[in-house]
């Protein structure tokens, strides 16, 4: 019986970590766009 | 809005796929001794580039990039471009006959060290310093020149090449680099130098026959995958060789200037993408006893291949879906531009930006392969002595040992880090450049380069990511 292919993933929460700031700057970058887009829309009007 | 929340997730969750738990080691030696913990440089990295965006965004208005002037610094003599020619045909022939007439020990012949080091590796370190050097001493090229020339000398004159077809583009160039890093990282038999002899005598062979039928410089160009390979990376550097004349420019001056013919996205997402599998081989979640690999590996094993086989299969998938995944991470960056103004679509768009890519593909190969550079390159001063591994001494060096204290692991660990940073700090560099003449509003160009720092923290992530899972 093989184990699954994640299981060595160990200390997974660690690479969580890497990830974090791109999560987080994705998320704000999406914000402000979208507060952006709305100016935007607003400034048409 | 739909498509850009999916564009969004996507991009969090290529950059958390891509993200393992150990990665390359290339001759790392030492154990690092680092004042803060590996994660806290991603964070610090990405507080960079952001930084580098609104600096960029409120200092950058209008495009410096796209038309730079070159000043001429030196003019040199055509017998030196016969010289670098000769070198270049003389190193080839030098490591075809190592690579039959030697040692089949991988480190006691030159060839290996020849082609995974000297070729592979440092000549893009080179290339970012003094322009495009492979040009000059491409053998293939050179050959093919020379036969041209006594040719033209004789009195008969080579029959008029054919056109190189606009649709082939750079795919046999992305499909050369893709081959490459197949041998390197998934052929079991990669160190083996009579095999590699044959490789390096099959590829030059392809390069004289597409030459022969496209005509040199076109063929050059387009499709010889090493020049093309090498050429990108020399659009970065201030020093421009064009016509036996040197020229001065910004740094980054002439990656712009790239024309972004059909397979020119995809070269560059092979050359991030096996660059970055190269990292995932060696770490735990890929190589490990309960890793992904010897899992795969199994499977292949249990319908009837032969274990050899199997392994060979399961390397193709991973680097297959890297590259898969680097072009996915890239490709939602470029929607996600896309949403922002009117009249542009996102092949264009992919197009139009991919000069972008190349400071990041330099910074990988940079970071990934200085510690192999950095120690097995000294290999060079025995190996030169001793090409065969049959206990010659040339130049008398061959006594010579590699210094495992030249650089630590701190040292390579800041120079990996510096190099990601700086190079996606010059890819945001040459978007934002790139943005400002594709929108017609600085608004405009500056929202539509969101996605592009999100692209370039989560490649930055990654890299970081996969060295660190290297390091432990």
């Amino acid at each position: 019986m093989t184990a699954p292919p994640l299981a060595h993933l160990g200390h997974w929460y660690h690479s969580l970590l890497y990830l974090a700031p791109v999560v987080i700057v994705v998320v704000v970058l999406w914000v402000q766009e979208r507060r952006e887009r709305r100016r935007g829309e607003a400034d048409e009007e | 809005m739909r498509r850009r929340l999916l564009a969004a997730a996507a991009l969090a969750l290529g950059a958390a796929l891509l993200v393992p738990g150990t990665a390359l080691a290339h001759g790392l030696v030492g154990k690092q001794d680092l004042p803060i913990p590996r994660w806290l440089f991603a964070w610090a990295a990405a507080v960079v580039l952001v930084v580098s965006f609104v600096a960029l965004a409120t200092l950058w208005p209008r495009p410096r990039l796209e038309r730079v002037e070159e000043r001429p610094v030196l003019k040199v003599p055509a017998v030196l471009e016969v010289v670098c020619g000769a070198i270049g045909i003389g190193a080839f022939v030098a490591v075809v006959w190592a690579g039959f007439a030697g040692s089949q020990t991988a480190t006691a012949n030159l060839a290996p060290t020849m082609i995974y080091v000297v070729f592979w590796v440092a000549i893009p370190f080179a290339t970012l310093l003094l322009g495009d050097v492979f040009a000059a001493f491409n053998p293939w090229r050179a050959a093919a020149r020379g036969v041209s020339w006594v040719f033209s000398r004789a009195g008969g004159g080579t029959p008029t090449p054919l056109a190189y077809p606009t649709w082939l583009g750079r795919w046999p160039a992305a499909l050369g680099i893709l081959a490459f890093a197949w041998v390197e990282l998934v052929y079991v038999n990669r160190d083996d130098p009579s095999t590699l002899a044959i490789l390096v005598l099959l590829y030059a062979a392809v390069q004289l026959v597409g030459m022969s039928l496209y005509g040199i410089e076109p063929w050059t160009r387009n499709a010889d995958a090493f020049s093309v390979y090498f050429r990108l990376f020399s659009m970065l550097s201030p020093l421009h060789w064009r016509a036996r004349e040197l020229y001065l420019r910004p740094p980054l001056g002439g990656a712009p200037r790239l024309d972004p013919v059909t397979g020119t996205v995809a070269l560059l997402c092979v050359m991030i993408g096996t660059v970055s599998f190269d990292g995932l081989s060696q770490g735990q979640l890929w190589t490990g006893t309960d890793g992904i690999a010897p899992h795969l590996q199994q499977r292949f094993i249990n319908v009837g291949f032969s274990a050899e086989t199997a392994l060979e299969i399961t390397f193709t998938i991973g680097l297959l879906v890297m590259v898969g995944l680097v072009s996915g991470v890239y490709r939602l960056g470029v929607v996600g531009m896309q949403s922002v103004g009117r009249g542009h679509d996102v092949t264009e768009l992919s197009r139009r930006f991919v000069h972008s890519l190349i400071p990041i593909a330099l910074a990988y190969v940079i970071a990934h392969y200085f510690s192999l550079l950095t120690y097995q390159g000294q290999a060079m001063a025995f190996l030169v002595s001793d090409p065969l591994g049959d206990g010659s001494d040339i130049f008398g060096t061959a006594t010579a040992t590699i210094d495992y204290n030249l650089v630590g692991a701190n040292g390579v660990w800041y120079v990996q880090v510096f190099a990601l940073v700086l190079g996606h700090a010059c890819g945001l560099t040459l978007a934002h450049d790139r943005a400002l003449v594709v929108y017609s509003r600085v608004r405009e160009a500056t929202r539509s380069q969101y996605w592009m720092l999100a692209v370039m923290v989560g490649f930055t992530s990654l890299g970081l990511w996969l060295l660190s899972a290297a390091a432990q």
